[in-house]
């Protein structure tokens, strides 16, 4: 991909060359192509605002409700983490047309906030599952010794449970920024303005022109909305990792 | 411990307990119990959506057989593709867990990549590798002299193709998930069992397996859920051909539904996947909940 | 605001209901034109095209008083049609969207119909095409009127250097640039020529290619069996794909398939261009967008390249064809505003500015649009390679599956069942009625 975004056009299209080198000399025209020619800054502030949105409102929702169920277990609390993790199997490819009115009526159609809307439904379950792991491995000694303190249930979830189980939540972090940053089906269908578009549907409905491609373009910018997930990936594996050894969820 | 009086306390606490779940079960009543409903309606409507006809769609798609071919390919699909993300998964857990913890860094980082590119996107780089004319792949068997292969025009290449795609994303999820199991396993154990005298192979089968069984499992059914519903590899790649035999129940139910116009049929088709998936789902999961009272 | 629009929408329809429709007068309602449109349009492959008809489109609200805003929407993975099956579900999004080939059947009752418009259209520029008729026309109605881009035939695009060397032929004087083709000649360029001359193109190592897989592309296909009279579906919807005809156009296949590169079959509608224009291939089946890229990224190749006449069949000359159309929602604010534009997109300048701005890429749907239109007898390099793009000789244009009616006949489009029942017997190697019979079970599930 690197190597496509950094040839011309001309070499691309003639098939003797080496795919996998660069003979006509190195070129950024792709990467300036997609800075000045295409909205592709727009796109990535838009993908930035969702995601962080959407990282936020599901790291609340899940830890919130994984919390309660892992924990202060109340009248069809079971029935409800399983239904939580049914959910899980309902396909997005079924649920989008049925949104479509949920969204036409929120007047949120061709708005980015759409996206803040529907992605928690799907990196939500997934997390809240994961959390209830991590929680429920937490020795019950710890929330009895906190309650003795006169803690209450919001003290003692974010100065016990969340420090304790913050590999878990990195985690989920991790999966929550994943999925939203990854979201494909949903802006496809939802968003048709270019100034509300986001990195992944936008790099590929502006670059690929029917049955003209710009592969250079579309190889730089797939590189570009890579690049952030990588960089919070290596940022945040190193305290997911760290997190696991200190042994603070062993057993 | 279950007498103590502070737990009995917490179980009081229904409410405090329910309005922490509330935006959860809203998000979940509103925005996924809703549709889904509303999706089994529309799949007993008639094309036009105009007329009532029950299970008429069901009945019409067992009759199908491009119907069964999905279902069969869907299942092939996930079950091979699963595995061999469960087993490279594995490998690479265990290797890195071997590297000492400084060279770790640099490989973990590595094997996620794949995992944190947008599929849409990092599919296109794949596609351009296997791509019928350009094919880069094709370029690297010619200058070996070796024929080229039609990756994507040929039944078995397609579906090789696609798998090898859908495992080169889904492998790492396993890593990070196996890694994470794989530190939690206490070092003691090794030891003890070093002392006895067992070797790597039974340490293997008696210490990692048994403690990582229940992460494996459920690592295993998330993905399953998630390549069984896989549309965007398919969809860039071979859009479900060639002739119908690499299409899967997302990608046939996005060609009927939104292609087509016959929204109640896609609908059928993709409400189809729930039931199979419902099973799978609740036999791993009731082997894992009772694995978890024994321990 | 919205108030006056209300009122504005009765007057009109008092008016009409009064009989001032028959006044056949044409968009000149300026009084009544106010408000705000919103239109959802397609977005063009050729870089620029899209700017010229906003600006045609925004400058036309200036003068007629109403706010025009454009959304221009790709239909790169399918994003028009889900966009158009959002805002049908949710009845709010655009006032006019754009209804690619078959999408007008798919929504026709989400639309408004259309007949007071393309009939002043046609009393004024006189009739469409007969293939666009049988798209928009559904039920006695006009559901979506001309839109002024995005229309185009599949001519032949074929490299003269290669078909002179092998296969003997001279396209340059076969399809002169010129009014001064030869009617006998022309008639000897067939199916059997060209696999003929399909088969030296093979042997020399630059074949023929069509895509013969799951993919709009394949509607050369189509345009095959029409010219072989082999329907799928008859003309009032009987399966009729057991037929001597079918079994005729597959013998056929199977011969030519030999003289094509197997990658065909995982074509998709980028393939072929890329194909031509990396020099591998000798002829495609494509609209004006490979030339149009070979003279940005490989200028030698395209000035090598002719389009012409597709060869003919027993049954006659059909050029596969994809008609857009623009469409008025129901649930539109400001129809008669709408009305009145649809109607000024289908002037004669507003057609040549589309066309000239998309390079020669985009056809009318209005036959008289046709004529004296200097984009394609000017474009170059080589001089009048898109003189025959626009049909000049015996050719028909066709949609996929005439003429079978149009909502099973998007269906086996959709389905690719064309593709496919060839593929099952060029690359599967099923017999002939294997194929068949599969064919039959998928036009059942078609027209239930």
């Amino acid at each position: 991909m690197l190597i496509t975004a950094l040839k011309t056009n001309k070499e691309i299209a003639e098939m003797a060359t080496n795919p996998w080198l660069i003979k006509q000399g190195i070129t950024f025209e792709h990467f300036n192509y997609l800075f000045t020619k295409t909205p592709f800054l727009t796109f990535f502030k838009n993908t930035i605002i969702v995601t962080i949105s959407v990282v936020i409102i599901t790291m609340i929702i899940s830890v919130l409700a994984a919390y309660s169920l892992s924990r202060l277990k109340f009248w069809g609390s079971g029935v409800l983490a399983t239904g939580i993790f049914l959910t899980y199997l309902v396909p997005e490819t079924l649920l989008f047309i049925p949104l479509f009115k949920i969204v036409g009526w929120l007047g949120l159609l061709n708005s980015y906030w759409v996206l803040v809307l529907v992605y928690p439904t799907l990196s939500v379950p997934f997390c809240t599952w994961l959390m209830i792991g991590y929680f429920s491995s937490i020795p019950k000694e710890i929330d009895e010794a906190a309650l003795i303190d006169g803690a209450n249930h919001m003290q003692m979830l974010l100065k016990v449970f969340i420090p304790v189980a913050m590999p878990g939540l990195i985690a989920a972090t991790i999966f929550a920024f994943t999925v939203s940053w990854a979201g494909f089906l949903y802006p496809l269908a939802f968003i048709y303005s270019e100034s509300e578009m986001v990195l992944t549907v936008g790099t590929v409905t502006t670059l690929i022109k029917g049955d003209v491609f710009h592969w250079g373009g579309l190889m730089a910018g797939a590189l570009l909305a890579a690049a952030p997930p990588v960089i919070i990936y290596a940022f945040l594996m190193d305290y997911y990792i760290a997190g696991l050894t200190s042994g603070a969820t062993k057993g | 411990m279950k007498n103590n009086a502070l737990y009995i306390w917490l179980r009081q606490k229904p409410r405090i307990a329910f309005f922490m779940c509330l935006p959860l079960i809203l998000m979940v009543l509103c925005l996924i119990i809703y549709p889904f409903i509303y999706s089994i309606f529309l799949s007993m409507l008639n094309k036009a959506e105009t007329k009532f006809v029950g299970i008429g769609n069901y009945l019409f798609l067992f009759k199908r057989e491009t119907f069964w071919l999905v279902v069969q390919q869907s299942i092939f699909f996930a079950l091979v593709a699963v595995f061999f993300k469960a087993l490279i998964g594995f490998i690479a857990a265990h290797s890195i867990n071997a590297i000492p913890s400084k060279g770790q860094r640099k490989w973990r980082g590595m094997l996620l990549i794949p995992w944190v590119i947008p599929p849409a996107l990092s599919t296109l780089g794949w596609w351009w590798l296997f791509e019928p004319t350009y094919s880069a792949l094709n370029w690297f068997l010619k200058e070996i002299s070796l024929p080229a292969i039609p990756w994507l025009s040929e039944t078995f290449w397609a579906r090789f193709s696609i798998i090898l795609v859908n495992i080169w994303v889904g492998a790492p999820f396993f890593l990070i998930m196996y890694l994470a199991a794989l530190k939690s396993i206490p070092e003691d154990l090794y030891e003890a069992a070093s002392i006895d005298g067992a070797n790597y192979r039974q340490k293997l089968y008696y210490i990692t397996l048994p403690m990582m069984k229940n992460i494996i499992s459920i690592t295993i059914l998330f993905s399953i859920i998630v390549t069984f519903a896989n549309f965007d590899i398919v969809r860039v790649l071979t859009r479900g051909g060639p002739i119908d035999t690499t299409h899967l129940f997302a990608t046939y139910a996005f060609r009927v539904g939104i292609e087509s116009g016959d929204i109640p049929l896609g609908a059928s088709v993709s409400l189809f996947m729930f039931p199979i998936l419902a099973i799978l789902a609740f036999i791993i999961l009731r082997s894992v909940r009772k694995r978890a009272l024994e321990v | 605001m919205t108030k006056t629009s209300i009122n504005r929408r009765k007057f009109v329809k008092g008016i009409s209901a009064a009989g001032g429709y028959t006044i056949a007068a044409p968009y000149v309602k300026t009084a009544y034109s106010a408000g705000k449109l919103s239109l959802g349009i397609w977005s063009h492959w050729i870089p620029g095209a899209d700017n010229v008809l906003e600006n045609i489109l925004v400058s036309w609200g200036e003068k007629n008083g109403v706010e025009v805003k454009v959304d221009f929407i790709t239909s790169i993975g399918n994003k028009l049609l889900l966009t158009a099956q959002a805002e049908s579900r949710a009845k709010t999004g655009h006032d006019v969207f754009s209804m690619g080939v078959w999408m007008t059947s798919m929504f026709k009752n989400k639309l408004e119909p259309l007949d007071d418009v393309v009939e002043d259209i046609i009393a004024k520029h006189g009739p469409l095409l007969d293939s666009a008729k049988y798209y928009a026309h559904l039920d006695g109605h006009w559901r979506s009127a001309p839109a002024p881009t995005g229309s185009f035939f599949d001519s032949m695009v074929s490299r003269i250097d290669l078909f002179k060397e092998h296969a003997g032929i001279d396209l340059q004087t076969l399809f002169p640039a010129n009014n001064k083709r030869d009617a006998n000649r022309i008639n000897d360029w067939n199916w059997e020529s060209f696999l003929i001359a399909a088969e030296k193109l093979y042997n020399a190592g630059k074949p023929f290619g069509g895509t013969i897989a799951a993919t709009p592309d394949s509607r050369w296909l189509a345009a095959l069996f029409t010219s072989y009279g082999a329907e799928l579906v008859n003309k009032d919807g009987e399966i009729t794909v057991d037929s001597d005809e079918v079994r005729q156009v597959l013998e056929f296949m199977s011969k030519l398939t030999q003289f094509m590169p197997d990658s065909v079959y995982a074509w998709d509608d980028s393939s072929n261009n890329r194909w031509l224009i990396s020099g591998e291939g000798s002829a495609i089946f494509n609209p004006a967008s490979a030339w149009a890229v070979a003279k940005r990224d490989n200028p030698e190749i395209a000035k090598k390249l002719w389009h012409h006449d597709v060869p003919r069949g027993p049954k006659g000359r059909y050029r596969p064809d994809n008609s857009q159309f623009w469409g008025l929602w129901d649930f539109a604010e400001n129809k008669s505003a709408a009305k009145d534009l649809l109607r000024y997109i289908a002037e004669r300048h507003v057609v040549d500015a589309c066309v000239k701005a998309s390079k020669g890429y985009d056809i009318p749907l209005i036959i008289s649009h046709f004529n004296n239109n200097k984009t394609w007898v000017e474009a170059s390099p080589p001089d009048g390679v898109l003189y025959n793009y626009p049909m000049i000789g015996d050719e028909k244009p066709v949609a996929v599956a005439h003429p079978a009616p149009p909502e099973i006949a998007s269906q086996i489009s959709t389905n690719y069942v064309i593709a496919n029942l060839t593929a099952r017997v060029t690359a599967k190697g099923q017999s002939f009625k294997k194929a068949i019979s599969w064919a039959e079970n998928e036009l059942e599930g078609i027209m239930r």
